[in-house]
């Protein structure tokens, strides 16, 4: 019952409540008006023809003598329902067209995608004086005019928003299922698209309520004695100089009736989640602690942070996906952030490269890239930092390129961008950062567009876009996950290649723990917004001692797994970002969990080699310095016997 | 339990110059009460043979037959459904607007449960199934995890009392906490039922676990089928052998570079002769004597264990 819960937070905001009670209002006024007033509208008094406004009739009096404010607001109920009817004609006739291609299927569906397509070609305008021609002058005709004329974009709409949900599986799942195209349609189809269908719709009926008015002042719409808004105004409009008035009132009301209309519809709209489109910087600036005296950092540190948060503001307060995180990277390490949806190493990522937008903050204890702090560093010396030191991977290679460019100029960008280079000289280094990354042909694939390329290509390319400058540290946030097996090794394989050409740093960020193991030299687990462990990847197998981390590992079948076993599996669900625990976040899923566990959070703790980890019961694994084989086989040991432990828990625990 | 069987299925999209055969003659067997696991890449065709089988796209040439009857148009034999499917996605494969009980209950047919209460019953023996209480029946999708709505997803296939799932990678967009659930679920539940399974991924350690035969697609081609473990333990197609190195993290160690940099062809171009060729370790780009592959497409060679390469160890030639 959200949308339940999103259409009331709309009437909660100021622009919401003022719509929709200006809404209610005229409504009222349609409905209520011609019961009190109607009487009145139509008392002639010969003695009082053609008044200007006075105490008795504040909009004065026309030819016969009749109240003109009083036949103002009766007229709302006319205006009103006749606006409606032609809204409710536009609907009707749009949904019918729109949906016609569904359930016609491929051949006359596009036939009538096509008639539609043309109709939106025409002005609305246009479209509703030919129709109040053909129709006839009259209610009816005006009616049939504006509804008709008001088809062709509601069909258009629903077309567009049908045919959408109509391609997601739950739709082909229903038709597996046997049920018939007609009920697809009411049952799936029509209930997701209702939302912004309704605004449309509300939206309309202004523009159908001015549209109305137009043509009933025309002399096409409401024809004597019946009377509108958009009548009252004609008449008004022959005696203005005598009687401004009579025409401003009619007009007022026009605009007023509209607004509310189109008010409602936009509130409506906004509250319902049309994302708008925020600024790019962060609000990290405006960090919580100032950067207090702490010890410097080794000069062959790349990047440090301390301490870093970042919050969103959320229903019930702010949520904070990232909460307390602290890592160092050094010149030309690969190190590897692995954690699950939702653990916020994404968003560790993106808050280093100051890519967290509004409303999102950024904080931190310190957060150092190069030697400079990017929380105080002024714009002009972020970009520079950021543009030609710092190169970021995104996931899907299908987004990160501008579709309508060619990928050559879109590297040279960067170079003319950051670098001041020339024209010529930018599309040379282009040419040659694409042959770094391995695009065969680089000069002519320079010149082709992204759709020209593959996925594994693209992101190839894209690292290439990283490299245009003289980067230290490339940020890949999944980098391979949409990419098909044998293309994600060519991109780790490039990524580990440059490292040892370039002395690049990496950080690598991915939910698949084998490729973090593969690639990096030291590998940092997430859970729940905080890193539990930190150490060096090679002995991710043999000395990891976070029960999530070990849980993981076994949680993944690979190529060696005994096929007549249960999967071990990590019981319940990944933590909330929304709603941390109090303890370790883990500890509801951790079989080693106690009561201390539940009650008070770890602290990330360090050892002598700089390994961390955050348990409580860190020491039920050996630690690993000491007495190597030894360890490992203890290691194994536990490793196994927490497997069976997990496994025992069993999935009802999620359900 | 029932095999499902495709007879020389071809699928294509579109007309014209812009026309994709996205899978071609493909001959394979799904034995009954067993698992065929399908690997390979995005674009390989896996999904689209897929869909065909249960209706959701017509077959361009070619049979689908269950036991031997054809299936018609819309998936359908004898008027019932015997295929059901379930989805990579669980947030976009269960309607955001409908209960999970009503969600199930659609695909109920209409003589395995009449009446309200007796459609109640059914829906909660379901959802026991996938280990879910019945409760759980008036939430809504957005209410659950991942997980759970895959659960959910699994028990409107069974719903349908089908005879052949097919499932297209299914835990690819669950988190690996999860997958494991998931897998084990899927396991337990094909053996209890006997169902006979198409099980389609990318991802070769998932398959291994799952499944009882192996089919490797390459280009809407099936380049290798066999038992999974002779499969994935001797595999005798190169492609077969590239995925299996990826999986293992050993890829493109010791491959010679033309090889390592060919890029993954366009299925709209598929190359002629056989379609590996333009990235084969063993083929005329490593031996410039191979012409044959340039020329002449592989047929499937082999008893229980088909291969469609000229130069397979065991194969023909």
């Amino acid at each position: 019952m959200t949308w339940r819960a999103r259409w009331l937070g709309v009437l909660r905001t100021p622009v919401g409540a003022s719509a929709a009670a200006l809404l209610g209002a005229v409504l009222l006024l349609a409905v209520l008006a011609p019961v009190l007033w109607g009487a009145r509208a139509e008392a002639m008094d010969t003695a009082q023809i053609l008044r200007p406004a006075s105490g008795a009739h504040w909009a004065g009096t026309d030819g016969l003598g009749r109240d003109i404010f009083a036949r103002v607001l009766v007229a709302t109920g006319t205006s009103v329902r006749l606006a409606l009817a032609a809204t409710a004609l536009a609907v009707a006739a749009g949904l019918v067209l729109g949906t016609a291609p569904l359930l016609l299927g491929v051949r006359l569906g596009r036939l009538v995608t096509a008639v539609v397509h043309i109709a939106v070609a025409f002005p609305g305008i246009l479209l509703a004086l030919s129709f109040a021609v053909v129709f006839g002058a009259g209610a009816r005709g005006a009616v049939l005019a504006i509804g008709f004329a008001g088809a062709p974009s509601f069909a258009r709409l629903t077309q567009t928003l049908t045919a959408a949900v109509a391609n997601r599986d739950f739709v082909a799942a229903a038709r597996i299922a046997g049920v018939g195209r007609v009920r697809v349609l009411l049952r799936h189809v029509l209930p997701n698209v209702g939302e912004p269908l309704v605004v449309n719709a509300t939206i309309g009926a202004g523009g159908a309520l001015l549209a109305f008015a137009g043509l009933s002042f025309l002399g096409l719409g409401v024809q004597p004695p019946g009377y509108d808004w958009g009548r009252l105004l004609g008449e008004g409009l022959n005696g203005i100089y005598l009687n401004p008035a009579a025409a401003l009132i009619p007009g007022a009301a026009v605009v007023v009736a509209g607004l509310a209309f189109n008010m409602f519809g936009e509130a409506v709209a906004k509250g319902l989640g049309v994302p708008t489109g925020g600024t790019f910087r962060s609000l990290g600036r405006r960090a919580e602690p100032a950067p207090a005296a702490v010890a410097p950092a080794p000069s062959d540190v790349l990047l440090n942070v301390e301490e870093l948060r970042v919050s969103f503001p959320g229903k019930d307060g702010p949520v904070t996906p990232v909460r307390g995180v602290s890592l160092t990277v050094r010149r030309g390490e690969t190190v590897g952030i692995v954690g699950e949806s939702g653990s916020g190493k994404s968003l560790t990522a993106l808050a280093i490269a100051q890519l967290i937008e509004q409303p999102g903050r950024v904080g931190a204890r310190r957060l150092d890239f190069l030697g400079a702090d990017l929380l105080t560093a002024g714009p002009r010396t972020l970009r520079r930092l950021l543009g030609t030191s710092l190169a970021m991977v995104f996931q899907d290679p299908a987004t990160s390129f501008n579709p309508t460019r060619r990928i050559g100029t879109q590297l040279a960008e960067v170079a003319r961008e950051h670098l001041g280079a020339g024209r010529r000289a930018a599309h040379e280094r282009a040419v040659d950062r694409l042959q770094a990354v391995h695009i065969p042909a680089a000069r002519r694939r320079a010149r082709q567009f992204p759709h020209e390329f593959s996925g594994g290509m693209r992101q190839r390319a894209m690292i290439g876009m990283g490299l245009m400058g003289s980067p230290q540290l490339i940020i890949a946030d999944e980098p391979t996950t949409a990419l098909d097996v044998t293309v994600q090794q060519r991109v780790l394989r490039l990524l580990a290649e440059l490292r040892a050409a370039e002395g690049v740093a990496i950080l690598l960020i991915s939910h698949d723990i084998g490729v973090i193991e593969q690639v990096c030299d030291r590998v940092l687990v997430m859970y729940a917004g905080r890193i539990v462990e930190d150490l060096p990847a090679a002995e991710l197998r043999s000395a990891a001692r976070h029960p999530y981390t070990r849980a993981l590992l076994a949680a993944v079948p690979d190529l060696a797994t005994d096929r007549d076993r249960p999967l071990p599996v990590i019981p319940g669900r990944p933590a909330d970002p929304a709603a941390p625990p109090p303890g370790c976040a883990f500890a509801p899923r951790c079989p080693l969990a106690d009561d201390h566990c539940l009650t008070e959070d770890p602290a990330l703790v360090s050892d002598d080699a700089g390994r961390r980890v955050a348990c409580w019961h860190a020491d039920r694994y050996s630690p690993p310095s000491a007495f190597a084989l030894h360890t490992n086989t203890h290691g194994a040991y536990l490793c196994a016997e927490q497997s069976e432990a997990v496994v025992t828990a069993g999935p009802e625990h999620e359900a | 339990m029932s095999e499902l069987t495709f007879e020389n299925v071809s699928v294509r999209y579109g007309t014209g110059r812009r026309a994709l055969t996205a899978v071609e003659g493909v001959d394979l067997t799904v034995p009954a009460g067993s698992v065929v696991g399908l690997v390979g890449e995005s674009g390989s065709g896996k999904s689209s043979l897929a869909r065909a089988a249960v209706g959701l796209h017509p077959v361009s040439a070619g049979r689908i037959l269950l036991d031997g009857r054809p299936l018609r148009r819309d998936g359908r034999v004898d008027g019932r459904r015997p295929l059901q499917m379930v989805f990579q996605d669980p947030y976009s494969s269960l309607d955001p607007r409908m209960t999970i009980g009503a969600s199930i209950a659609e695909a109920l047919p209409r003589e395995v449960a009449r009446g309200s209460a007796a459609r109640r019953d059914e829906v909660a023996r379901l959802l026991a199934l996938v280990d879910l209480g019945a409760e759980r029946a008036a939430s809504y999708p957005g209410q659950l995890s991942g997980g759970q709505r895959q659960r959910v997803a699994l028990a409107r296939a069974l719903a349908g009392r089908p005879e052949v799932v097919i499932a297209d990678e299914i835990t690819s967009a669950l988190d690996v906490s999860i997958q494991g659930t998931v897998l084990n679920l899927v396991r337990d539940l094909q053996r209890r039922l006997r169902l006979s399974m198409l099980f389609i991924s990318h991802d070769l350690a998932v398959v291994r676990y799952v499944a009882d035969h192996v089919a490797v697609m390459y280009l809407g081609r099936i380049v290798e089928f066999g038992p999974a473990e002779q499969v994935l333990g001797e595999p005798r197609h190169p492609y077969t052998r590239e995925l299996l190195a990826a999986a293992g993290r050993t890829a493109g160690a010791g491959l010679p570079a033309a090889v390592a940099d060919a890029e993954p062809a366009d299925p709209h171009h598929p190359p002629p002769g056989c379609r590996f060729h333009p990235r084969c370790p063993v083929g005329p780009l490593v031996h410039a004597d191979r012409t044959v592959c340039r020329e002449r497409e592989p047929a499937p060679t082999g008893d229980r264990h088909r291969t469609a390469c000229h130069f397979a160890p065991g194969g023909a030639m």
